[in-house]
């Protein structure tokens, strides 16, 4: 009898093997990746070439990855067992705490650090040293800061990084922005904090900058009917809720006109095509470009700013630009340092350089 | 190509087990040859017609041997056969190496060869040798057949890690082998818990050997979790290729040598390589060791022979000194058990603990990029490094895989065989085979799908 259970068995495991292997051969080929907002690998062409240098052979196991049948199902079956049977700390470097899909930070990367620091110094010695611009600069901690080292993870040695930056920029006033945070600030599904919260980040930024601080009652807060899937959510594949994102809104930047410095064209502070899209935090200043300037009609002064930013200062900016003329956003990671004199005129505005701890550390800049 | 990745999985085995099961018998070895030269063809198309150049000599010299009736001609084609194949072994494998001790040695610079090393070259010409010798020897007869031949040579269950299959174990199979359901679905359970041994044990363990490397924090405790860890990174690794190597066999109705029974637990370290990697040990002992004597000599003899046999098994493993020292370290052990029988007379809990400390360091050896790192991997896990004895980063690591060390441990053990046998020959065993099995097909192809491509440790050889 036994022998009989154990033979219809096998049958059942190669059944089952035969239905996988038909749904790789046949399931349509997809183009994109949702959860992990990435193009997937489509079928190579195969050629003697490509065959005997060997990158058919390596192109066509990522078609095969890529394109497996239940793929994100699959991913997920993996976190689960790896997580909860091996009781693994993180999968893939994503760990979960505190409800949040976090990245493990670790450890700090001081030659990343140290780069981006040249970066920047590039820019002030050819711009700002004798343009007689006020300049601020803040670095915003990632939530690792907030959940890894109490919750058991590894994380960056944070205040030798800001120590660092501190040290690297003495030509600039650093202002403090870890006390005002926490990781309730931040999306669980993402990377980025959110903006419906900012307003005290806002407050701390206008008093150092002096400048009319935003107060709550400013602003109108609208909830986006899509839910919003973070970054992490693709990377960590476990069941997560959701995120909500939200915009604040009122007339003065409803008034506001972005101008694209690639594009040519104006848009809106909030881009709600975006909100059609795959990434919702998109939605501020039309996510990552690398030169935008936000002409305000209803400035209060003819004061100017600009921003040298990464993706956290897409959502804050807007709580920035009550005063301001014009707010000039620059993200070095997509324009050559040496072109900006072909399209900003440094003439003493204000100067915020605004960027996150992941940015810095993980050679982004 | 390799087993633990989806295009052999899903696209590769699925069509060949189709067609070899449709094809009449007569035609199945053709099948397999064809499917073996397309397996290894895969990501190194050059070197087939390497393989074919071999499958070609050792068929032609087995065929001489067979003929000749002077012992003269059939040593003249065992000697064509032997210096061919090693001479091949040599120029792909060794040339560098002896290139590069020379030029340290002289100080002169003679330019590296800097060739690919065909993949699985080791086992396969060990493998062409164990049959012309044993044509040479009267213990096999020649094969007449090309493609049977061929296909034994070739054969992609276990071309390129083994266990080194001798011709004579599967002769008869090669020219009639039986196939039923039971034995193919014996085959598949041992292929999928090989793939769950790769996949889910050993690629989790080789992880972290990566991030230990990566390391900026490390310490005494990492290095030895690290050692540790290699240990049963490469007994996973590798007897979990062998579980597959023999899983595919039988589907296809052969039946291979066992390559690994429970090395772990063995008390001496002679009784280890009886465990370890035994289709290499036994290659060595019947080819080599008796030939030059055995240890029916005079001591200096035996000493010398023992040495021979063991640095050469080091240098199969790779053309670097530490695999020679590997080698040579359990020469001198093998020595030293046979010149101090006290030891055997420790309690087995000492005798244990011998032999895994005495493999422990000799994989750190083993897994180091140069003799130098692995003195100094040496003198870290004995505190003799400056490191402190544990950091953050080490604590973080021992609880992310402790679950996985404990699993590893109790895996190198029997138990887990013993259960899974007493519990399957009840009905509710028998009910849950299938499942578990289906399991593990599963999770390895969730973890394939997620992960990137990890190649056998045994590659290399």
């Amino acid at each position: 009898m036994n022998q009989k259970i154990r033979r219809f068995g096998a049958g059942v495991l190669v059944a089952l093997w035969a239905v996988l292997t038909g749904f790789a051969w046949f399931s349509p080929v997809k183009e994109l990746s949702d959860a992990e907002r990435r193009p997937l690998a489509q079928m190579p062409q195969f050629t003697g070439q490509s065959m005997l240098n060997g990158t058919f052979v390596k192109d066509f196991e990522k078609y095969t990855l890529d394109q497996f049948p239940l793929r994100d199902q699959f991913r997920q079956i993996k976190s689960l067992f790896h997580y909860y049977v091996l009781n693994q700390l993180d999968n893939n470097e994503i760990y979960i705490a505190e409800g949040h899909a976090a990245e493990l930070e670790y450890p700090l990367n001081e030659a990343s650090v140290n780069r981006a620091l040249g970066q920047l110094q590039r820019v002030y010695e050819k711009y700002l040293k004798n343009s007689g611009s006020k300049i601020y600069t803040a670095v915003v901690p990632d939530k690792g800061y907030y959940i890894a080292e109490e919750n058991g993870y590894l994380s960056m040695d944070y205040k030798r990084l800001f120590d660092m930056v501190r040290q690297g920029m003495p030509w600039a006033q650093h202002i403090d922005l870890t006390a005002l945070l926490s990781a309730e600030d931040y999306y669980f599904t993402d990377t980025h904090w959110r903006q419906e919260r900012l307003l005290k980040v806002a407050q701390r930024l206008s008093e150092q900058m002096d400048i009319t601080p935003p107060q709550t009652e400013d602003f109108t807060v609208t909830e986006l009917e899509r839910p919003f899937y973070g970054v992490y959510y693709g990377q960590a594949a476990l069941p997560m809720q959701p995120d909500t994102l939200c915009i604040l809104e009122n007339p003065l930047l409803k008034d506001c006109r972005v101008y694209n410095y690639v594009t040519e064209k104006y848009t809106q502070i909030y881009d709600m095509k975006k909100a059609e899209g795959k990434d919702l935090y998109e939605v501020y200043l039309s996510g990552a470009q690398s030169l935008l300037r936000i002409e305000n009609p209803s400035a209060s002064t003819d004061r100017e700013l600009i921003v040298f930013r990464d993706s956290f200062g897409s959502s804050l900016t807007p709580l920035l630009v009550d005063d301001y003329k014009t707010v000039t956003l620059v993200d070095i990671r997509y324009i050559n340092v040496e072109l900006l004199g072909n399209y900003i005129d440094f003439h003493g505005q204000d100067v915020l350089f605004l960027y996150s701890t992941l940015v810095l550390n993980k050679n982004l800049i | 190509m390799v087993f633990s990745t989806i295009p052999f999985l899903y696209y590769f085995l699925p069509i060949v087990l189709a067609v070899y099961f449709l094809v009449p018998n007569v035609l199945k070895n053709t099948v397999l040859l064809i499917a073996s030269l397309v397996f290894y063809a895969w990501g190194e198309p050059r070197y087939v017609i390497l393989m074919v150049a071999t499958i070609l000599l050792f068929y032609g010299c087995g065929l001489a041997i067979g003929k000749a009736r002077k012992l003269r001609w059939r040593k003249f084609w065992l000697t064509i056969s032997v210096v061919v194949s090693l001479s091949l072994l040599g120029i792909f494998k060794y040339a560098d190496f002896f290139i590069g001790s020379f030029n340290k040695v002289t100080g002169l610079g003679v330019p590296l060869l800097k060739l690919a090393l065909p993949v699985g070259i080791s086992f396969y010409t060990f493998q062409c040798l164990s049959y012309t010798i044993d044509v040479y020897r009267g213990n096999a007869q020649p094969q007449k057949n090309l493609i049977s031949f061929g296909a034994y040579v070739a054969l992609f269950p276990q071309l390129i890690a083994g266990p080194i299959v001798r011709y004579v174990d599967v002769a008869r199979e090669l020219d009639s082998r039986k196939h039923s359901w039971d034995e193919i679905a014996l085959g598949l359970r041992r292929f999928l818990v090989g793939l769950g041994k790769k996949v889910l044990i050993a690629d989790s363990f080789a992880l972290l050997i990566k991030l230990f490397r990566q390391s900026g924090e490390q310490s005494v405790v990492f290095y030895w979790m690290y050692a540790v860890a290699f240990m049963l990174n490469i007994y996973f690794d590798f007897s979990g290729y062998s579980d597959m190597a023999i899983g595919l066999g039988r589907v296809f109705g052969f039946h291979f040598i066992e390559n690994f029974d429970y090395p772990y637990l063995s008390k001496s370290v002679r009784e280890f390589w009886r465990r370890w990697h035994m289709s290499l040990g036994s290659w060595f002992r019947d080819y080599v060791y008796i030939p030059l004597g055995g240890n029916r000599v005079k001591t200096a003899r035996w000493v010398f022979n023992t040495l021979t046999v063991w640095m050469l098994t080091g240098l199969w493993h790779g053309a670097a000194w530490n695999f020679v020292l590997w080698g040579l370290f359990f020469a001198v052990l093998l020595l030293v058990e046979k010149w101090v029988p006290a030891l055997q007379r420790l309690p087995d809990l000492l005798r244990h603990g011998y032999v895994l400390l005495a493999v422990i360091i000799s994989f750190v050896l083993f897994n180091a990029e140069s003799v130098a790192q692995a003195g100094r991997d040496l003198a870290n896990m004995f505190g003799f490094g400056g490191l402190p004895a544990i950091t953050r980063e080490t604590v973080y690591y021992l609880r992310s895989y402790g679950v996985l060390f404990v699993a590893g441990l109790i895996g190198a053990t029997p138990l887990v065989r013993n259960t899974a046998r007493r519990i399957s020959k009840t009905r509710a065993g028998a009910l849950l085979e299938p499942m578990v099995l289906i399991g593990l097909l599963v999770l390895c192809s969730a973890y394939l799908v997620d992960g990137s491509f990890s190649p056998f440790l045994y590659f290399r050889f």
